[in-house]
């Protein structure tokens, strides 16, 4: 082979390389569609399951009446929504309950500090503070009825302890059926706080540890200067996610404890929305409450993405 | 059938594709489709005829009365097990509903037009607002009236001549007292409080006596809906006072709010006054119930059934049982609390009408009836249920009390989404502390709701308020 022939075989060859025939443009680009291809079932299920039932909702929140008898108002339903009693109240509430979020932080993440510790039986205990958290609402919604009615268990006890002035009627008093149930989230979301905290305290360096320990520092110097820092990211996301559910999935704690009442003094968004679709067929205001609720869901959920990315990026 | 001809369609065409090489001429695919459909055609009603079977018939209902009377379920299992016996060619699958399913249930079921051939909801409202939005179809299209005529209490699900649903039972809600509690307030045992005045006295006498005066529980605001039922109907002239109000009808709707804050701020006063378990907004009404058995309340508004039942428990010599006390002066307060409850109806898109209507029928039978008494104490609303089967001396002063004269319960009335957003929580309202004020406020503000988010709804309850 000569010199030229060997360097019009070598062009030949890289302008094969630049351009690909018909055929290995299209091998290519089947190749680049391969991963929408897979992703496709699941975009489809998002679509449907999201998607579309977002665009239904917000469809019908323009709507009065129950399906087949629809009735166009606009946005009157959101005006409704605002001038409602009801609604007004099932938001507060809904705000009232954001309180539990710093106590059940901070509970969790003192006692996980506590447990951190290697002592014998750490791992039963771990268990032991997790199984509220896995209790079926049903099975604990009918213990807490129990424990907190008037002259209940709660009452019993406290009035065996010569502290009937402390006696309360739970969840049948208007001024005290938020704060017992805000109890009893702080109860179950308890177990969930420790076992993400203690996670997260695990995978802190002890060589860290270690050296504020030679350097001198005691117990509290390393967990408020070494171990909370180093887990911040980790309390700012179990933040929000405590946030997120006490806004929005707090229907089963309402529904199995007090039903919404006394009158509508326990509603919350969620239960106001069930109540109004399910039991009064008005999906309009229900569909229109809905809206809302993931309107400020969807702001706790941006934050908590913001949280996530900044987080990803500082371990990158 | 159809799968087997499609099948064969399918391997015949995969062996021409090989026979010509995976071509396959469009001329010869044309003939062969021709071929396969006519072969279809010829083979489908041959098929037919020799699988033909005996029709089976499919019923689903939806059955609620265990909260009204236990033990009517198994009941219910039992006949539907005999029925099926007797007719080998139908299968019925009993879906028992809670409280808190028997509404939203049929809501959807009837928005889809699908779910139950037979389904149960209480007594008129419940049933007449869905039968004017096409989901019920009048029972009376297939039953008789020589049938119909035997049942009790069908006026309650009557609307232009046509009735829509059957009934099964007459329950009553009359007070009970405990005898033995009476008597160690020093009141006569043996006489129940007729008038508002004698009632309160009693009350006062038992509480000096550290005895709770009445029992009962309204966490789900069950309560609140039954002192709605006796007592504002006892401040009405006519059910229509009740019907216009809800109906908005000129100042029909002032009226009625002003006669429910009375029948409220009576309600609140049997409150402060400690004349209510302090717990009763926390219990639930079978909770509640269960501190008259216990003896640790001496009066209680209850059902037929429950008053059988604790008789049994605290002896039937201390048990007394008196139609409520007196409190309202209107034309229908001396009516009593009886209805038939739950009401059977076929649904309009059950494909078997008439055979739902049969089973529905053959429940009314004297022997089914019989064993509905002997086997849950319920009292069949059938008038040839033979009245010699009720034997006992306080099941025959119930009956008597729910077959005497005129029976009204006043919450088979309004609207089911008002008794779930007005009426029950206001009477949560005045057992948790609140205020007749507050308990009318909350029915003003639920009507204009229901107005403004039902207007089909609305428009037909006017006219059905208007008409009945």
């Amino acid at each position: 082979m000569t010199y030229a022939s060997s360097t019009s075989a070598i062009l030949s060859s890289a302008n094969t390389e630049e351009r690909p025939t018909l055929g290995t443009r299209r091998t290519r680009r089947r190749r680049q569609l391969w991963p929408y291809g897979y992703m496709g079932p699941a975009l489809v299920a998002l679509g449907v399951v999201f998607v579309y039932s977002f665009v239904e909702v917000a469809h019908y929140s323009l709507y009065a009446g129950s399906v087949g008898q629809l009735t166009y108002v606009g946005f009157s339903n959101y005006r409704e929504l605002f001038i409602d009693p009801q609604f007004v109240h099932a938001m507060f509430n809904n705000f009232r309950l954001l309180f539990t979020v710093p106590i059940v932080t901070f509970l969790s993440l003192a006692l996980a500090l506590v447990i951190n510790t290697t002592f014998r039986g750490v791992r039963a205990y771990r268990a032991i503070v997790f199984v509220p958290y896995i209790l079926p609402a049903t099975a604990m919604g009918l213990s807490f009825s129990y424990i907190l009615q008037g002259n209940g268990i709660l009452d019993g006890v406290l009035k065996n302890l010569h502290l009937s002035f402390l006696i309360h009627d739970w969840l049948g008093s208007p001024s005290w059926v938020m704060f017992s149930i805000g109890s009893v989230i702080v109860w179950q979301q308890f177990g969930f706080g420790v076992v993400v905290f203690s996670a997260a305290l695990l995978a802190v360096p002890g060589e860290t540890i270690e050296a504020a320990r030679i350097d001198g520092a005691n117990w509290w110097v390393v967990q408020r200067k070494i171990l909370i820092p180093q887990i911040h990211r980790i309390i700012e996301f179990f933040v929000i996610l405590q946030a997120i559910i006490v806004l929005s999935s707090v229907f089963t704690y309402i529904y199995v404890l007090t039903g919404g009442g006394p009158g509508y003094s326990s509603g919350v968004m969620e239960f106001f929305i069930y109540q109004n679709g399910f039991e009064n067929g008005s999906i309009g205001i229900a569909s229109a409450a809905a809206v809302v609720l993931l309107a400020l869901a969807s702001v706790l959920i941006a934050i908590y993405l913001w949280v996530r990315t900044r987080t990803a990026k500082e371990v990158a | 059938m159809n799968w087997k001809v499609s099948a064969t369609e399918a391997s015949t065409s995969t062996r021409l594709k090989s026979m010509v090489g995976g071509r396959v001429t469009h001329k010869l695919m044309a003939m062969f489709c021709v071929a396969s459909v006519a072969l279809a055609m010829a083979v489908v009603p041959i098929a037919g005829t020799a699988n033909a079977a005996p029709k089976k018939t499919s019923i689903t209902y939806w059955f609620w009365g265990e909260g009204d009377i236990p033990g009517i379920t198994k009941w219910m299992q039992q006949r539907i097990d005999t029925y099926q016996k007797l007719n080998p060619g139908v299968t019925i699958t009993l879906v028992p509903q809670s409280n808190s399913t028997i509404i939203p249930s049929f809501a959807l079921a009837a928005q889809n037009k699908s779910g139950p051939d037979i389904d149960t909801q209480w007594a008129t409202l419940p049933v007449l607002l869905p039968a004017l939005q096409g989901g019920v179809t009048p029972i009376s299209k297939y039953v008789k009236s020589s049938e119909t005529s035997k049942w009790l209490n069908t006026s309650e699900n009557q609307y232009k001549g046509a009735l829509y649903a059957m009934p099964l039972y007459v329950i009553g809600v009359p007070l009970v007292w405990n005898k033995k509690l009476f008597k160690k307030a020093g009141l006569n045992p043996n006489k129940a409080p007729v008038t508002w005045a004698e009632f309160l006295a009693d009350c006062a006498a038992l509480k000096a006596h550290g005895i709770t005066p009445i029992g009962i529980g309204n966490k789900a605001g069950d309560f609140g809906a039954w002192m709605f039922a006796i007592y504002e109907k006892q401040a009405l002239n006519s059910i229509s006072e009740l019907t216009q109000g809800v109906a908005n009808t000129g100042n029909a709707q002032a009226k009625l709010l002003a006669s429910l804050k009375k029948m409220y701020t009576m309600f609140q006063g049997l409150m402060s006054k400690g004349y209510i378990n302090s717990n009763v907004a926390s219990l639930d009404f079978a909770q509640g119930w269960q501190l008259f058995p216990e003896g640790k309340a001496a009066m209680s508004f209850t059902t037929d059934g429950n008053a059988l039942a604790w008789a049994k428990v605290i002896g039937q010599a201390n048990t007394g049982v008196g139609e409520p006390p007196i409190w309202g002066t209107g034309k229908l307060a001396k009516t009593y609390d009886a209805t038939q409850s739950s009401s059977e109806f076929i649904t309009s898109w059950s494909p078997n009408k008439k055979a739902d209507a049969k089973f529905l029928t053959w429940l009314h039978t004297p022997s089914n009836m019989v064993a509905l008494n002997k086997e849950t104490g319920a009292f069949p609303a059938d008038s040839r249920f033979p009245k010699s089967n009720i034997t006992n001396a306080l099941a025959k002063t119930l009956d008597g009390f729910d077959t005497a004269g005129t029976s009204i319960w006043l919450e088979n009335f309004i609207p089911p989404s008002i008794d779930t957003s007005a009426d029950r929580p206001a009477g949560q309202l005045i057992t948790s502390g609140g205020t007749a004020a507050q308990a009318v406020a909350l029915w003003k503000q639920q009507l204009q709701l229901w107005q403004s988010q039902q207007p089909t709804q609305f428009s037909q309850f006017k006219t059905w308020a208007a008409n009945s």
